[in-house]
């Protein structure tokens, strides 16, 4: 009986093979011995990931295949694997995770506390990540809130890291110093599920409750905030357009519903719709909504389910009509030898200059690097 | 079998169709659609200009190569046009010897669903019925050309994971299936068969349908993690590592090849001679280089016709975008035939 099971999930992922063929220009696919949470970009050919068990975790330099990035002479990179380049150990789960740009540092937060661990990748022909330094949070959190996420982080220039669990203990830490030099005036206490620097000063605190807060760290004025579209189902996750569609902003609740508005006008809201998602099996602190950096109005959805789901919202109107993505990755859910309901995607992650390029992360510990074929128009 | 070869030796020259009409009461006959008219005592080359048919735009699977292959070989002077036999498209008739009458009736007319189309990696259309049946027609045509002259390679062919009642990867008939059924013969003195396939994806469709078959042997030599992941059962399969290297994978097929035909004796081999294997190769998992192909051609045709064996080679797979790189990669394999051809006075 497991012979036959074997064979026909073979089967299943032959289907897939050359489904694949079709439907992406590239795909690779590699599997941690544990999940992660997070990925994020260390260099333009690297990324960082760590896993959340409760206890300890490994963190990971993985390099991408190399194939992936030899344009035009595809043939003469022979190198399709994923590799770990850098590795280190953490005493707690990594729920966030970013890289200081310009450094080979990048910071961590376990989801328990609201400090920090500051970690340094390799050096010195090092293959180890280890803890170089930590940051205090501005408050320890009392409880355990509803959302999962700890402190949020977000670094910029100059080593300097913006970091909070709430929306009233935000603070930007100069990492080298451990010098604070900058506390937003906030009335609130929201627990935050984003924060996200959209320009060198200028940066989005994302709330659980839907409330995003829209502040300067040159000004010491009161963030402008652009209150939760109401009536909807909370959690909600944000995320601010950086590059192609920069100026935009979108939220996304836990029930599917999105909505961009604009950094201009914050209080309005530009466009929205509702998702096509399985919002009954979503996991808060696993959704991730991302703009495209170089896709005009292509937003990436995942955390729902087992799939990774791009939008287009340019056809989006005033009023939350239905819509269908543009393409869905399924790799994730096929591949997965677990229940169809159990694997979700626990992250998602544009490349910076690809247009459609990801990387994506599963419960199941795998990892995925694609480049998918827009099949809309007739040639790309 | 005696009046064939009086027919078919250099110094007579009939065109087939007269052959037909004349006094032939078993229908052995080529299927080609002319008979290579002028003194040719090269090696037989086996190539229609319809072995291709229009994709979809972006479409992944590189029909361009066929013509390709041809171009390159005559370019290079390997070949010349007058070595060149045109095969007959394949009839219904000769198609059901393995496939199934349903799926045949199904497959010319394009009643195939789109859970099927799916998953044989093209959209039906009438040009891809046509091209298949060319292709199919192309590779029984060199096994009755390698029958009388020793050797003959086709410029396509190598559709091993269609099965009798429905296409896969790519492969919507099985020519080698078919090859060897019709080779075979329904008397009572079958011919033996040995189908060699070293193209990088195990032969699932062609060890399915002569899994009972004692008079046809395959033989598989395929990277294990390379699709079909779900492998059927060849009378030899050996499945290799990621990243396998020039030497030990020929060393692989020397230890295998000669006590094969020493054991089983074939009276015709059929070689799928894939170049997926290469290390350039898009989908394949191993390393070899082209001259790694070139040997390992040169090795089986040698191999195998020094023993008296004739064969006739297909091209089976390979994937690259550039169709002119894996045309010439293709074309290795006609390269280590001409090789052989001369070595062995043929």
């Amino acid at each position: 009986m497991a012979e036959r099971g074997e064979a026909d999930f073979n089967d299943i992922l032959d289907d897939w093979f050359i489904e694949t063929l079709k439907t992406y220009k590239d795909l690779h696919v590699y599997q941690l011995e544990h999940p992660t949470q997070v990925i994020e970009w260390t260099s333009g050919k690297t990324v960082c990931v760590a896993g959340y068990s409760s206890s300890k975790n490994e963190i990971l330099e993985l390099q991408l295949p190399l194939k992936l990035f030899a344009e035009e002479n595809k043939g003469l990179c022979a190198e399709r694997d994923f590799k770990v380049v850098h590795g280190g150990f953490t005493e707690g789960p990594v729920r966030c995770l970013r890289h200081v740009p310009g450094t080979r540092c990048v910071v961590t937060n376990d989801g328990l506390t609201s400090d920090l661990q500051v970690w340094t990748v390799g050096g010195d022909d090092s293959d180890v990540i280890r803890r170089t330094g930590s940051v205090a949070g501005r408050k320890t959190r009392k409880k355990k809130s509803d959302s999962e996420g700890g402190s949020r982080i977000a670094a910029r220039h100059s080593s300097q890291v913006l970091h909070g669990a709430q929306s009233d203990d935000i603070q930007l830490t100069q990492l080298t110093s451990g010098q604070i030099l900058y506390t937003p005036e906030m009335t609130s206490s929201d627990p935050l599920s984003s924060l996200q620097f959209v320009s060198d000063d200028v940066f989005l605190a994302g709330c659980c409750n839907g409330n995003v807060y829209i502040a300067d760290t040159r000004a010491s004025a009161s963030p402008q905030l652009s209150p939760a579209p109401p009536g909807e189902s909370v959690p909600w996750w944000t995320d601010a357009a950086a590059g192609a569609s920069s100026g935009s902003f979108i939220r996304v609740s836990s029930s599917g519903r999105a909505e961009i508005s604009d950094l201009r006008n914050p209080g309005a809201a530009v466009s929205r719709a509702q998702l096509s998602v399985q919002s009954r099996r979503c996991n808060p602190g696993h959704v991730t909504v991302s703009w495209a950096p170089a896709l005009n109005d292509c937003i990436a959805v995942s955390g729902f389910s087992g799939l990774v789901q791009i939008y287009n919202t340019s056809g989006w109107g005033a009023e939350p009509q239905e819509v269908q993505p543009l393409f869905e990755h399924r790799g994730h859910a096929v591949s997965s030898q677990s229940d169809e309901g159990d694997v979700f995607v626990t992250s998602q992650l544009w490349h910076p200059e690809r247009p459609r390029t990801l990387l994506s992360a599963a419960s199941d510990g795998s990892v995925h690097v694609w480049d998918w074929v827009d099949q809309s128009d007739g040639d790309r | 079998m005696m009046c064939i070869k009086q027919i078919f030796s250099r110094t007579h020259r009939l065109k087939v169709g007269q052959v037909l009409e004349a006094a032939f009461t078993s229908s052995r006959c080529f299927h080609g659609e002319q008979q290579v008219s002028r003194e040719s005592s090269a090696l037989p080359i086996i190539h229609h200009s319809r072995y291709v048919c229009d994709l979809p735009p972006n479409h992944r699977f590189p029909m361009g190569k066929f013509p390709r292959v041809l171009h390159f070989l005559i370019k290079d002077q390997v070949i010349t046009e007058e070595q060149v036999w045109v095969p007959e498209i394949a009839s219904k008739e000769l198609l059901s010897c393995v496939h199934t009458e349903e799926y045949l009736n199904d497959f010319f007319i394009g009643k195939i669903n789109e859970q099927e189309q799916r998953r044989t990696g093209f959209p039906w259309s009438e040009g891809i019925v046509r091209r298949c049946r060319y292709e199919t027609g192309g590779t029984v045509l060199a096994a009755e050309v390698a029958l009388q002259r020793g050797l003959a390679c086709s410029t396509a062919g190598g559709t091993h994971h269609a099965f009798p009642s429905y296409g896969s990867g790519y492969c919507l008939l099985n020519d080698l299936a078919v090859a060897a059924k019709y080779l075979m013969g329904v008397s009572s003195h079958k011919r033996k068969i040995l189908i060699v396939d070293l193209d990088v994806h195990q032969g699932d469709g062609t060890a399915f349908i002569f899994k009972e078959e004692p008079c046809v042997f395959t033989f598989s030599v395929h990277c294990g993690k390379n699709f079909p992941l779900r492998k059927q059962q060849s009378d030899l399969d050996i499945s290799l590592d990621d990243g396998m290297e020039d030497n030990e994978y020929l060393s692989t097929v020397e230890t295998h090849l000669p006590l094969l035909l020493e054991t089983f004796r074939p009276d015709l081999v059929l070689y799928d001679a894939g170049v997926d294997p290469h290390w350039e190769d898009e989908l394949g998992r191993l390393r070899l280089t082209d001259q790694g192909l070139y040997q390992r051609d040169l090795y089986v045709m040698k191999t195998v016709v020094s023993r008296g064996v004739p064969v006739a080679a297909v091209i089976g797979g390979g994937y690259s975008r550039d169709n002119d790189k894996l045309a010439l990669r293709h074309s290795i394999l006609h390269r280590a035939a001409t090789q052989v051809w001369r070595d062995c006075g043929m």
